[in-house]
């Protein structure tokens, strides 16, 4: 019997960020890297008939082969506001929606399903490790910022003394009893927020997959930290909102402006070539979308 | 005196980015050292081409190794294995010591990142 396999994007537009459109030039990258096909994004129809207009249907068809609807919570929405940067000059508060990703087990038609966060730009054949592999579910605690020198503890542990902080960014399940266990429990975290933000002493008010992927990993786990295994990949490389992209001169290849840690606003460039990528600031991605696309189309 | 701070400041820019794509690479050999077969996962190195060559030299042919998940992976063609981890060491070594000669040859910013610049800018 053969096992179908395929990625999974999660992407709601808010009023800036065009979460779809960088889903639909991500999956030009995955069809191109990982030689997969089976791509579904998850949306809304106001995202999805936005790009239509903007990009053209068959731009979509030619890079997403299933699209998922889900109906917008506007109460979320409405109250999930956190702060996008785009470089440390410019800051917008926006809405966050984000509360549908535990639902990926019961969204994703494959029997085994990466997901990803449609700004994990997919630059190498990397994530194939992870096919037919024994373990289940699998995602990283462990992440390294391409600006080696910068160190923020908080991305490390939910609290100062608490748990491990997965990264929902990168998630590979299969459909198994264990997964399904996994992702019940995320959704069980969701709707009891509160309680387990008190719990887990995780700071602030916005809801974070990573908060409550992190919890879910710590209970199945046994309370355990760190209990469920890595991705097959030495490390989930990031950059943030405070960064930008000066370019991507090549096919899988970005140019990056970098802010020093000790010199807000000051960049040093970086070339990043042939590694997945995840790059927080959003508009940047949008600024050099041509480029991108142009590599792989 | 200002222009030598410039000039200092020019160099520990410069030096700061030669670090960060030394990084890069390092990070690039490691993604390209991983390999995953029959539902296992290896980090390609030395001790474990040498150990496959040894289980090779004492006519195994099929074993169990254990993975960097320490789950036991049945490896039934050892031949095969050992020429698709040796064919990925060299493919990472190669490319490793072509991009750090480059890096050591260059000695701007934009040579280092490969930007096409004037020289004299």
């Amino acid at each position: 019997m053969t096992t179908t396999k395929g990625i999974l994007i999660f992407a709601h537009n808010n009023e800036e960020i065009d979460y779809f459109k960088l889903a639909v030039i991500n999956a030009y990258y995955i069809k191109e890297n990982l030689g997969i096909h089976d791509i579904t994004v998850v949306t809304n129809k106001f995202s999805y008939d936005y790009n239509v207009k903007n990009v053209g249907k068959e731009f979509i068809d030619n890079a997403v082969s299933n699209i998922v609807f889900t109906e917008k919570d506007k109460a979320f929405k409405n109250a999930n506001r956190r702060l996008y940067k785009d470089t440390s000059h410019t800051n917008k508060t926006l809405p966050f929606y984000n509360v549908d990703r535990c639902d990926a087990y019961d969204l994703s038609p494959y029997d085994e399903t990466i997901l990803i966060d449609a700004d994990y730009l997919i630059l190498s054949n990397t994530l194939n490790n992870c096919w037919g592999h024994e373990n289940e579910l699998m995602m990283n605690w462990h992440y390294e910022d391409i600006m080696s020198d910068r160190n923020d503890p908080s991305l490390k542990r939910l609290s100062p003394f608490g748990i491990k902080m997965y990264w929902a960014t990168v998630v590979y399940f299969k459909k198994s009893n264990y997964a399904e266990q996994f992702f019940n429990t995320v959704k069980h975290v969701r709707d009891n927020n509160n309680y387990y933000q008190d719990l887990y002493r995780w700071p602030g008010s916005l809801y974070r997959n990573d908060y409550s992927f992190s919890v879910a990993a710590h209970m199945l786990g046994g309370f355990v930290d760190k209990a469920i295994p890595q991705l097959p990949i030495p490390s989930l490389y990031k950059t943030f909102d405070t960064d930008d992209i000066h370019s991507s001169p090549r096919k899988n290849e970005i140019l990056f402006y970098l802010e020093k840690p000790k010199s807000l606003g000051d960049f040093v460039l970086c070339k990043w070539r042939e590694m997945d990528i995840h790059v927080m600031n959003k508009w940047a991605i949008n600024r050099v979308s041509e480029e991108l696309i142009n590599h792989v189309t | 005196m200002t222009s030598k701070l410039t000039i200092a400041l020019e160099f520990a820019n410069y030096r700061q980015t030669l670090n960060i794509q030394h990084n890069n690479l390092k990070s690039k050999v490691q993604t390209l050292l991983t390999y995953s077969i029959n539902g296992g996962s290896f980090i390609v190195d030395l001790s474990l081409i040498t150990f496959i060559e040894m289980l090779i030299k004492r006519k195994e042919d099929s074993v169990v190794l254990l993975d960097v998940y320490n789950n036991p992976i049945e490896i039934t063609d050892l031949e095969d294995f050992l020429e698709e981890i040796l064919s990925r060491y060299f493919e990472a070594t190669n490319e490793y010591h072509a991009e750090y000669s480059k890096l050591k040859k260059s000695r701007k910013v934009h040579k280092l990142i490969d930007l096409e610049l004037d020289d004299n800018n």
